[in-house]
């Protein structure tokens, strides 16, 4: 758990942050967000007193962290930043092992952790162990700095950007993966970003910062819906407000039965009906198109077209409308048909419930 | 090969492959055609009558330094070697001819001598340099191209090097007239060769140990860097003859008021005014680099490791003077390489060394004496130059060599 009470930073006569205190809770993922300058960073910055806070406490747990001697404070708190910071001169394996090291683990317990860490974020331990940063590639490097940041267990994972630098298609599988390891190991993440949408797909938590001081602190879907005042509506923008809305949306909300084709109530229901194989996986769709006459009256179901209970609605959505069919099959984990997602399921429900 | 083509985006035309080579082999073939090979002089003081690579060398030498300057040609062609083999075969056929430059001089002192006056000098003339030095150049060029690791250039220069000694050893150059000056002032030259060394150590240590912290504090404290370059820069400008005589009276009254001083051999003249004048000239690239290596180290890799909980020591050795290291190193080569040399001016203030024979031979105008302080010192400084080059790369960090 961190707490932030009161937090103020001065440069000379300029607050950079400005009396801010919020809570992020054990195994929560709390994103600072806002535009640049807003003090996210600084905030950041403040907790694992790489900049010393002008004003305010600190809270790491039941420790007021400036009570803490500084060095063995950062060891108890993993670092992750936008340009990674992997030391060039040390193996994939020596970065990833340089706070168990400071930390003085035993050699053979260091050595199971980083293949642990690496088996954990889909690093080849066997390709990449003995690679150097300057031979990986920006996702690769990027996950060995996450990597390195978790080495020592820490309570709290501190993250700057730490996705700021590469490409959106990686951006998007590292985020992926964030999602997976916080899952899998309950850390208490606080998590710095200048983009909404990767703070819609991550946090559990968001606290809007705007010229130093907290806007907004509250869960996406509030954020979304009840924007505390103009600024937070500007800067989730309006555009696309209804397809952010979807992304913290998921397809088990929305699931629906599907109808079988033979079953008794084929005939009544809406007109389309689904093709099971004898283990229950879904075939292929007849009808479903918007308009009738549509040539192609049934859609053979594919990994593209069809979805899993965990996935967003916009991403469902997005998949209907490529397809142009009206509905999608929802699939459990061995590729059973366990229901359906329609376009009108999408429009009738209040996506703010 | 493609990979080579890579490696160098301005390959020359389909016909010429290495134009560097084209132009050494040029220049070697002038030189060796209009310049005279060797010098004939009836006494050490009077200036030689030259003497052209034909008639100074055996048909057999002559001819064969022909017959390798035609496979150097075939050479810098895109046809018919392979650019690979081409240059192997550059690497095998330049020292060959280096090697019968050296020795065809010798062998030509050696027979010219045996029927004439005891007084005759036979010196090395300028066709003979340039027959020494553009082989060197083109096994330089052909690593180059190669791209050869450390271990292949090191052992081959070790190699190239034995071989020279041994020609040396075996007493082929006698008769030159470098060899009589050396053979001449045989206790002195070692003596002067082990204080010119000693001079170049003795102001590279307390350089150092000196400009190492200075260039520390020049990159964590930003108001001491101007001031401290500027001292610095201000003695890197005063010619250095003109820095020795301004050494001379302070350092002899220091002397004189403290003859504890003056015990160790601190006066007005000798060595203590070269090393303190070295050690003024070696601050500034020292300093120079160790900052500029300090300053190299990237700001972020810095602050990960204060995230990750380094110490400031720590951070300090395990990651800033690793990845410095490299630079600071090379700012040591600098400094070494124009520490050999100036100690050569040195000589003229009574701290001997190798620059003494130079400016005794200016003196006697015999140029063969001059010739005895210069070639060492050069000599001296390529290989300084060499070995710290070796240790620069030896110090990149494996992950960015």
């Amino acid at each position: 758990m961190i707490e932030l009470q009161g937090l103020t930073k001065i440069y000379g006569d300029k607050t950079v942050v400005d009396d801010i205190s919020l809570r992020v809770d054990s195994g929560e993922f709390g994103v600072l967000i806002g535009p640049s300058g807003c003090g996210k960073s600084t905030t950041l910055r403040m907790i694992n007193r790489l900049i010393p806070a002008t004003h305010g406490r600190i809270l790491l747990g039941d420790d007021d962290v400036t009570q803490l001697p500084v060095e063995q404070l950062r060891r108890r708190i993993g670092y992750a930043i936008q340009s990674i910071g992997l030391f060039p001169h040390w193996s994939v394996a020596e970065n990833i092992a340089v706070v168990p090291g400071l930390l003085k683990w035993p050699k053979s317990r260091i050595d199971e952790r980083v293949d642990e860490l690496m088996g954990l974020f889909h690093l080849d331990v066997g390709e990449l162990r003995d690679k150097y940063p300057h031979q990986l590639s920006g996702g690769q490097a990027q996950r060995v700095g996450v990597a390195r940041a978790l080495a020592a267990d820490p309570e709290v994972l501190l993250m700057d950007e730490p996705f700021g630098a590469v490409d959106p298609l990686t951006r998007e599988v590292l985020q992926d993966e964030l999602l997976r390891v916080h899952q899998h190991t309950r850390k208490t993440i606080v998590f710095v970003t200048h983009d909404m949408d990767e703070a819609l797909k991550l946090a559990s938590r968001i606290a809007l910062l705007n010229t130093g001081r907290l806007v907004q602190y509250d869960r996406p879907i509030e954020l979304l819906t009840r924007p505390a005042d103009d600024f937070v509506r500007s800067f989730i923008g309006k555009a696309d407000l209804g397809l952010k809305l979807l992304s913290r949306r998921w397809v088990h909300q929305y699931q629906q039965h599907a109808t079988l084709q033979g079953s008794p109530a084929a005939s009544t229901q809406a007109g389309y009906t689904w093709e099971v194989d004898a283990t229950g996986r879904p075939t292929c769709l007849h009808g479903g198109r918007l308009h009738a006459e549509d040539r192609q009256q049934h859609t053979e179901v594919t990994q593209e077209w069809s979805a899993t209970p965990d996935m967003t609605m916009k991403e469902a959505l997005s998949r209907m409308v490529w397809f142009r069919v009206m509905v999608l099959p929802v699939i459990d984990g061995e590729g059973r048909l366990i229901g359906e997602v329609t376009m009108h399921g999408v429009m009738g429900q209040q996506p703010c419930a | 090969m493609s990979e080579e083509r890579a490696w160098h985006p301005r390959r020359a035309g389909p016909f010429v492959a290495n134009r560097v080579l084209l132009v050494l082999l040029a220049a070697a073939l002038m030189g060796v055609v209009l310049l005279p090979f060797a010098a004939m002089a009836p006494n050490r003081l009077m200036s030689g009558q030259g003497v052209n690579v034909a008639v100074a060398l055996l048909p057999w030498q002559w001819l064969s330094l022909a017959g390798l300057a035609m496979v150097l040609a075939l050479c810098t062609l895109a046809r018919p070697f392979p650019s690979r083999l081409a240059r192997w075969l550059t690497l095998i056929i330049a020292p060959l001819w280096l090697l019968l430059a050296l020795y065809g001089l010798g062998d030509y002192a050696f027979r010219t001598l045996q029927d004439a006056s005891p007084a005759a000098r036979v010196s090395q003339g300028a066709a003979f340099w340039i027959l020494v030095f553009c082989p060197v150049l083109m096994i330089i060029d052909a690593f180059q191209r190669l791209g050869s690791g450390l271990a292949v250039r090191g052992f081959y220069t070790a190699a190239l090097v034995a071989m020279v000694g041994a020609l040396f050893a075996s007493g082929i150059f006698d008769g030159l007239s470098i060899m009589q000056e050396y053979a001449n002032n045989r206790d002195t030259f070692a003596a002067e060769f082990l204080t010119h060394l000693r001079l170049v150590g003795l102001a590279l240590g307390p350089a150092l140990l000196v400009g190492l912290p200075l260039g520390l504090l020049a990159r964590r404290s930003p108001s001491a860097r101007g001031p401290l370059f500027g001292v610095l820069n201000f003695f890197q400008t005063i010619p250095s003859i003109a820095l020795f005589a301004l050494l001379v009276a302070p350092l002899s009254a220091l002397g004189e008021a403290l003859p504890w001083l003056k015990a160790l051999g601190v006066g007005g003249i000798g060595a203590a005014p070269a090393i303190i004048a070295l050690i003024m000239y070696s601050l500034l690239p020292i300093v120079r680099n160790t900052y500029a290596g300090f300053a190299g180290v990237p700001a972020t890799t810095i602050e990960a490791a204060r995230g990750m909980g380094m110490t400031a020591r720590q951070i300090l050795w395990r990651v800033e003077v690793p990845l410095a290291l490299p630079v600071i190193l090379s700012g040591l080569r600098i400094v070494t390489v124009q520490a050999i040399g100036l100690t050569v001016v040195a000589a003229l203030i009574g701290a001997g060394g190798l620059g003494s024979f130079i400016f005794q031979g200016l003196g006697q105008y015999a140029i063969d004496l001059v010739m005895l302080g210069a070639v060492p010192t050069i000599a001296l400084a390529v290989v300084a130059d060499f070995l710290l080059q070796i240790l620069v790369s030896l110090s990149k960090p494996a992950g960015t060599r």
